[in-house]
């Protein structure tokens, strides 16, 4: 499998650019320094609560908004050195599906509008019929029956609505796809269908993906890896067996005890996190983790844990996780 | 997941898709909106109305509207003169026929002029952000700070009263409104989670400007169309009455009403004619405004 | 039966015109014992809010006509006049919703929105009520509770807000507390916290939790009896322990397969095909024979009754009836 993507060093800062008078908002750190390779046909998970900076990566790795810090490759091109019109030819290799099935669809136009957009960008649709033609295949491939092609969003239901997002990302037949919390405004019975969906097409369409949510457990049967974000950094990286099965950082353990299973034996045992996650605009010296960790110790407040290797192909930052040994580290990595 | 649980599942999209109302097109649903109402019918005929008549006026009045006859002045309504004469015995009702194509020309042009460079603005100012936008905005906050009357005034002393510079002043003074409202409707329409949506997707700036953009910030704008077209046939009005709009012995809805004020005390039907013509027209535009305002809203048009 | 705090029977709300009824609540009973939590599961399209709302006297009569029996603590809410209803609202019953920023004053301080909560219901003295006030946020966990009074509801976070919504809905230690979607907008996170804050109110006030939401792994956490909703009616209802052990309706056995967990090694996630169809096109029948993998011909003609098949435990379909027959 060769590199799609490589993001070296990936940082955003949001700084306070109005003309207001007074004093400015402190600069805010959404993505520090992070750094991944996602491979051809391959589903990276990116998990973590709001405010951890996921939905900024997604967009960072798209270029919707500019990088401050790092870069992104794309097929080994440089994208922050691309122009405006480079980037804009690229866009028919990578698309999006949004968290919102209700927003991201212009209530104004018919679905067959909405999904052959991205078609008509690029010139793809030779003539009205060869457009409506197209739009009905990628209706059927959603599980939509094609005549819906004339209607508007408002007579669908949220899990529809996310089909014809889909459609929509799917329609150029991209390298790449970057999933915003695709399931998590749909109910959990929904929830079901598009994971399962977007799992098919891949399999079909072989695209890579950045699949955004926050919670593990919905992760689980899309991902072939997985990222724990906390505070614009990724605290802990790995498969996904070894994430679900061995978790190292305290964060990522206390994410997975959060989810509630559907198991009235299970209830007790689990780590509640106390607080919220600190503003990204004062991140906590040291372990930016410490003031919620339950493991917290001295040397936590002082140094910033660096991302280890725990086990070949397995990061995590936490001073508390052991590190791979050197002898048996594999001379590959 | 099995072919049969597939076939479950498009089985019971079919059972939903019959139960889906049929998406009315674009045609029925102005018709439904637009003139399922009756007040916005009975305000589109009048207007259709009231261009008619300015079009064909030559044909439709009966007298030459500059025609004076000191043997006709004053004259109360009779049969030769339906609204009776003016001081100068000129047949009023010819004369509001024939002042109806500048008070029109100028409700209707001034308005769209204005809107067209009005969003242009607005939206570049909007969707630009930046210097760009700072640039444009002060400009606008410039502008807006004339009062248009004053404007109006202030270029026909200067250029003299022609009909174009009047148009040119109008345009001049409401396009700063129009720019306003599409900054402020391109900035919040910007956000739009579907906005971003396009972007991702690939499409074009000039294409999701004129695709997602515009369609959105449509009903605002016209809602100040139909106020300023109305605002705009009292202004030139106004001018007229200063003498400064459409020059005498020409007709307009404004220098009838200025001739009959100066000549009240004689007769009130210049003024009452003039008067209910202008209230009439303005009225109408008006309602259809809201109405195609309430077409152009996704929420309403149900 | 002096401990039945809840009693809804046959509640049916009903909208358009009376010749051909929109039912969007049909016929639902079930009761909540005085300090039992029950969740009402469903999609959305269920039905489930709006039952709630019916609870509250929210749902704007007319356009809705509602029918059936409310008895609160034996009182029929649905006779108590309109005008009576915001006494019981607060007092007797509080009400969390799913959008905390919502339901709360943008320019009214948190301190004093739980202070008018008070004050509606209770007269005291104002020192007495700061005290009470801080009571309430210490109680809900929000941490600080003498720095925030003066904060208003921008400055929190969610979870944060909906501990202040809880504060408010607890002010006058109501009997009844509805929460509709509480967690919903919510990271897992967060929502552990407020699902341990509601169980935490339970214990020390004593008050009975009805609690509405989408996700069973919710119920699990918190309720004692579940009643599952399927397009306005009840499919299914039990004690928790007998709904996860045993779930008896093909819906709830859907539902619960849907779910996604953490130590499934599936590669696929089960799913229920299609979605709640609109109420108006619901015709005789059970409503979910389109969706459901154990249809009967009888299932098209005649909705199926709900009946105990355990002590506790009734459900409302044919093909467990025949089941248990056989």
């Amino acid at each position: 499998m060769s590199v799609l993507i490589d993001v070296q060093g990936l940082g955003k800062t949001f700084t306070d650019t109005t003309m207001r008078l007074g004093p400015k908002r402190p600069p805010v750190r959404a993505v520090e320094s992070v750094s991944f390779q996602i491979h051809q046909g391959e589903a990276l998970a990116v998990v973590g609560e709001s405010g951890c900076g996921k939905s900024t990566l997604g967009r960072l790795l798209l270029h919707l908004i500019e990088a401050s810090e790092g870069r992104v490759m794309f097929e080994n091109r440089d994208m922050s050195a691309m122009s405006r019109h480079e980037i804009r030819q690229l866009r028919q290799r990578m698309q999006m599906v949004f968290q919102d099935p209700f927003g991201s669809l212009s209530p104004r136009r018919t679905v067959a509008d909405i999904i052959a957009e991205p078609m008509d960008s690029f010139g793809l649709t030779k003539s009205r019929k060869d457009r409506r033609e197209k739009v009905a295949e990628l209706l059927d491939l959603v599980g939509l029956p094609p005549s819906y092609m004339d209607r508007r969003p408002r007579q669908f239901s949220g899990g529809q609505r996310q089909r014809i997002g889909i459609a929509r990302a799917i329609s150029v037949d991209p390298a790449f796809i970057v999933a915003d919390e695709p399931v998590s405004a749909l109910d959990v019975s929904i929830q079901a269908q598009i994971i399962n969906l977007m799992q098919d097409l891949q399999e079909k369409r072989g695209f890579s993906f950045l699949f955004i949510a926050h919670d593990l457990a919905v992760v689980r049967h899309v991902a072939d890896r997985v990222a724990v974000m906390y505070l614009g950094r990724i605290v802990e990286m790995g498969t996904k067996a070894q994430i679900y099965s061995s978790p190292h950082h305290p964060y990522t353990e206390a994410l997975m005890s959060a989810a509630p299973r559907p198991d009235p034996a299970a209830r007790s045992n689990r780590i509640i996190l106390e607080g919220d996650v600190p503003s990204p605009s004062n991140v906590p010296s040291g372990c930016p983790f410490r003031t919620r960790c339950p493991l917290a110790a001295e040397i936590c407040s002082v140094e910033r844990p660096p991302l280890i290797e725990v086990e070949p192909g397995h990061t995590a930052a936490c001073h508390f996780a052991t590190p791979y040994p050197i002898a048996q580290r594999s001379p590959a990595t | 997941m099995t072919d049969a649980s597939t076939a479950e599942a498009s089985a019971e999209l079919v059972a939903e898709r019959e139960a889906l109302a049929p998406e009315p097109g674009f045609r029925e649903a102005f018709a439904q909106v637009i003139l399922e109402r009756p007040s916005t019918r009975i305000a589109f005929v009048v207007v259709v109305l009231f261009i008619l008549i300015a079009v064909f006026a030559p044909l439709l009045a009966p007298h030459d509207p500059l025609r004076q006859s000191i043997l006709q002045i004053n004259r109360q309504p009779s049969w030769d003169h339906w609204l009776g004469t003016d001081q100068f015995g000129r047949d009023v009702l010819s004369r509001l026929i024939h002042g109806s194509q500048n008070s029109l020309i100028f409700g209707l042009l001034s308005p769209v002029f204005a809107a067209f460079f009005g969003t242009l603005l607005g939206v570049t100012a909007g969707y630009m952000g930046g210097i760009v936008d700072r640039v444009i905005s002060r400009v606008i906050d410039m502008l807006m700070a004339f009062p248009e009357l004053l404007l109006a005034i202030l270029i026909a002393a200067a250029l003299g009263g022609s009909f174009w510079n009047i148009v040119v002043v109008l345009t001049v003074a409401f396009t700063p409104g129009f720019a306003r409202v599409a900054r402020a409707s391109t900035m919040a329409v910007k956000q739009e989670p579907y906005v971003e949506a396009a972007v991702a997707a690939g499409v074009s700036t000039p294409r999701i400007i004129f695709r997602h953009i515009v369609p959105n910030i449509a009903a605002p704008i016209v809602v100040l169309m139909a106020l300023w077209s109305a605002s705009s046939i009292r202004i030139e009005a106004t001018l007229s009455f200063l003498g400064i709009g459409t020059q005498p012995p020409n007709p307009s809805w404004g220098n009838i009403i200025r001739d009959g004020l100066s000549n009240m005390f004689a007769t009130q039907w210049p003024i009452a004619a003039g008067g209910l013509a202008i209230t009439i027209v303005v009225l109408a535009i008006s309602i259809i405004g809201d109405s195609v305002r309430d077409f152009l809203d996704p929420e309403t048009n149900q | 039966m002096s401990d039945r705090l809840l009693d809804i029977r046959d509640l049916s709300v009903e909208f358009g015109p009376v010749a051909r009824p929109l039912r969007v609540v049909d016929r639902v009973s079930f009761s909540i014992d005085a300090g039992k939590t029950l969740g009402i599961v469903g999609e959305s399209g269920s039905g489930k809010s709006m039952t709630a709302l019916s609870v509250l006297r929210l749902v704007p009569e007319p356009p809705a006509r509602i029918s059936g029996q409310i008895l609160f603590d034996g009182r029929d809410l649905l006779k108590v006049p309109r005008r009576n209803m915001p006494a019981i609202r607060g007092k007797d019953i509080g009400m969390i919703f799913q959008e905390p920023m919502a339901s709360l004053n943008p320019l009214m301080s948190i301190g004093d929105q739980i202070a008018e909560a008070i004050m509606l219901h209770e007269s005291m003295s104002a020192d007495r009520r700061r005290e009470r006030v801080l009571d309430l946020l210490r109680l809900v966990g929000l941490p600080d509770p003498e720095g925030r009074l003066g904060a208003y509801p921008d400055q929190f976070s969610g979870g944060m807000r909906q501990r202040v919504m809880a504060a408010i809905a607890m002010a006058c230690n109501p009997r009844l507390l509805i929460a509709d979607e509480p967690t919903t907008a919510l990271d897992v996170t967060i929502q552990a916290q407020v699902l341990e804050m509601m169980l935490d109110i339970r214990r020390r006030f004593n008050s009975a939790i009805l609690l509405i939401t989408h996700d069973l792994g919710v119920v699990a956490e918190v309720c004692e009896r579940v009643v599952v909703m399927y397009a306005g009616k009840v499919v299914e209802d039990a004690d928790v322990g007998s709904l996860f052990a045993n779930a008896l309706h093909p819906y709830t056995q859907g539902l619960l397969r849907s779910v996604p967990s953490l130590t499934d090694t599936r590669k696929r996630l089960y799913q229920i095909p299609g979605s709640v169809p609109p109420a108006r096109t619901i015709k005789a029948g059970c409503p979910f024979r389109p969706r459901c993998p154990a249809r009967m011909d009888r299932c098209a003609v005649e909705m199926p009754p709900l009946v105990p098949y355990a002590p506790g435990h009734r459900a409302a379909c044919w093909a467990v009836s025949k089941e248990m027959a056989e």
